[in-house]
C-alpha cells in the first residue's frame, strides 16, 4: 500500500510558484531523496508532506487519510526534522524531549532510548543552548523519532552533521517510509531507493529507482 | 486528560525557561517599579485624593507590563523555531495555547506581588483582598486575551506595534470594570466592589471560552 499519494501539489505564494503540479506516490517502506538547488522547492514540498503547510491546490494523501482535512490524526504518525531544530535552549537535551513526550502520549521512558540512539546519551543533562549545531541537530533528530512514526521526514538533515550522519540517519530511516531532502547525491544514493530532483518548483526528468528495495 | 497534561507541561516549560534564563520578571518587576517612581513624582496627591490616583496607575502600569509579558509567549517560540514542532504533534492546540496563556498570566501575577505592595508603600492605599482579587480576576481575561493576539501577530514583523493595537480595545472592560473595582476597595466613593467582581469573573467565563475556541484557527494555519 502507498504511503503518500500526491496529486498536481501546487503552492503559491502571491504571483510567485513555490511548488507546481507536483505528482508523487511514496510505497510503504521507501525511501526518497528529493534533490534540487535552493529555492527548487524541496522544504515546501517536504512541509506539505509533514502537514506543516497546506498546498494552494491539489490532493495528499498519508496512509489513505487527506492529509488536507486529518492533519491531527496524522501526525502521530509522521516525524519531522524542520531546516531549525527548534529546541528550547533552557531546557536539557532530556527535557526537550520529556517535553514532547507528554506533546506525543508517549512515555517518558522512551527518552533514554531515544538519547542514546542520536549519540546523546552522556549529554542528556546539558542546555541545548550548549549543544553544538551537530548535536542540536541529532536532537531535533531523537525528537522527530520520539513518538516512533511510520513516516519521516526530513528536511536537510544532514547539513550540520559529522561523518557519522549517513549512519545515524539509516539506524532512523531502517523501518520507516522516509523523504530527505538533501544537497548530497553520495548520501541521497546511500540512503534511498528513489531520487525525486525539483527545479524550480517542477519535478525535473523521471523519478529516478537508485536500486531495488528490499 | 490528556489536554490538561499538555496544558501544565507546556505551562512549566515556560516556567522553566523563564526561572532559568530570567529574561522576563527581572525587567518587568524593574518597569512596574520604574512607573511607581515616576507617578509618585508626576501627580500631586495626598492622603484624599490618593485612593482615587492609585487605581488609575495601577491598571495603566499593569496594562503596560502585561503587553510585554503576552507578547513575548510567542514572540520567543516563533524566534526558536518551536511552535511548529510543537503544533506537529497530536497535542491539541487549544491545550498548547492554554499552557502558554497560563506560564504568561503567571508571570504577570509574579509582577503584580511586587506591584501591589509597592503601590501600598508609594500611595499610603490600603491592597486588601478585594483589590487583589480584582487584579487577579482581570490578570485571568487579559491573560487569554492577550496571548490569543500575540499569537495572532507573532508571525508579523511589526508585531509589537500590532499587538497593543488589537489588545487593548478589548482590554478596556477589564481596565474600566477592574478599576471601579479597585476603586471602592480602596475606599474612594461611589464605586460597587461586588458588582465590579462579579461583572468581572462573568468577563472571564466568556473570554476564556472565546479564546478557548477560537485558539485551534490562530495556531493551526
Amino acid at each position: 500500500m502507498s504511503t503518500v499519494v500526491a496529486t498536481g501539489l501546487t503552492q503559491r505564494f502571491g504571483s510567485e510558484v513555490a511548488l507546481e503540479s507536483v505528482d508523487l506516490v511514496i510505497d510503504g517502506g521507501e525511501h526518497l531523496a528529493v534533490l534540487g538547488e535552493n529555492g527548487a522547492g524541496k522544504t515546501t514540498l517536504l512541509r506539505m508532506l509533514a502537514t506543516a503547510a497546506r498546498p494552494t491546490s491539489g490532493s495528499l494523501e498519508i496512509f489513505g487519510l487527506n492529509a488536507l482535512v486529518e492533519r491531527r490524526r496524522l501526525r502521530s504518525r509522521i516525524g519531522f526534522v524542520a531546516h531549525a531544530p527548534g529546541l528550547y535552549p533552557a531546557l536539557s537535551a532530556a527535557e526537550n524531549l520529556q517535553f514532547f513526550c507528554t506533546l506525543q502520549g508517549v512515555a517518558h521512558a522512551r527518552v533514554a532510548e531515544v538519547l542514546d540512539l542520536v549519540g546523546l546519551g552522556d549529554l542528556a543533562r546539558r542546555p541545548a543552548a550548549r549543544l553544538s549545531r551537530g548535536a542540536q541537530q541529532r536532537l531535533a533528530i531523537g525528537r522527530a523519532v520520539l513518538h516512533d512514526p511510520k513516516l519521516l521526514v526530513l528536511d536537510e538533515p544532514d547539513a550540520s552533521l559529522d561523518s557519522g550522519a549517513g549512519d545515524l540517519l539509516a539506524q532512523v530511516m531502517k523501518g520507516r517510509t522516509a523523504v530527505i531532502a538533501t544537497h548530497d547525491h553520495a548520501l541521497a544514493n546511500r540512503l534511498c531507493q528513489r531520487t525525486l530532483e525539483l527545479r524550480r518548483g517542477r519535478v525535473f526528468g523521471v523519478p529516478t529507482r537508485l536500486r531495488v528495495v528490499h | 486528560m490528556r489536554s490538561i497534561a499538555v496544558a501544565f507541561a507546556v505551562a512549566r516549560k515556560d516556567l522553566t525557561a523563564e526561572w532559568r534564563t530570567r529574561e522576563l520578571v527581572p525587567a518587568l518587576a524593574q518597569f512596574v517599579v520604574l512607573a511607581l517612581v515616576i507617578a509618585n513624582f508626576g501627580f500631586q496627591f495626598d492622603s484624599r485624593n490618593a485612593p482615587a490616583i492609585a487605581p488609575g496607575v495601577l491598571w495603566m502600569t499593569l496594562v503596560f507590563a502585561g503587553l510585554v509579558a503576552f507578547g513575548r509567549a510567542f514572540a520567543a517560540e516563533r524566534e526558536q523555531s518551536s511552535l511548529e514542532a510543537m503544533l506537529l504533534t497530536p497535542a491539541s492546540p487549544a491545550a498548547i495555547f492554554a499552557g502558554k496563556a497560563l506560564a504568561a498570566g503567571l508571570l504577570l501575577v509574579i509582577c503584580e506581588a511586587v506591584l501591589l505592595p509597592a503601590l501600598g508603600l508609594f500611595f499610603n492605599v490600603p491592597v486588601t483582598f478585594d483589590v487583589v482579587s480584582a487584579v487577579l480576576l482581570a490578570t485571568v481575561g487579559m491573560a487569554v486575551l492577550g496571548c490569543l493576539f500575540a499569537a495572532m501577530v507573532a508571525r508579523v514583523r511589526a508585531r509589537e506595534l500590532l499587538l497593543p493595537l488589537l489588545t487593548l480595545p478589548l482590554w478596556i472592560p477589564f481596565i474600566v470594570i477592574g478599576g471601579q473595582a479597585v476603586l471602592g476597595a480602596m475606599g474612594a466613593s461611589g464605586a460597587g466592589t461586588d458588582q465590579a467582581t462579579g461583572l468581572l469573573i462573568d468577563l472571564d467565563i466568556l473570554f476564556v471560552v472565546l479564546t478557548s475556541l477560537t485558539a485551534r484557527f490562530v495556531l493551526d494555519e
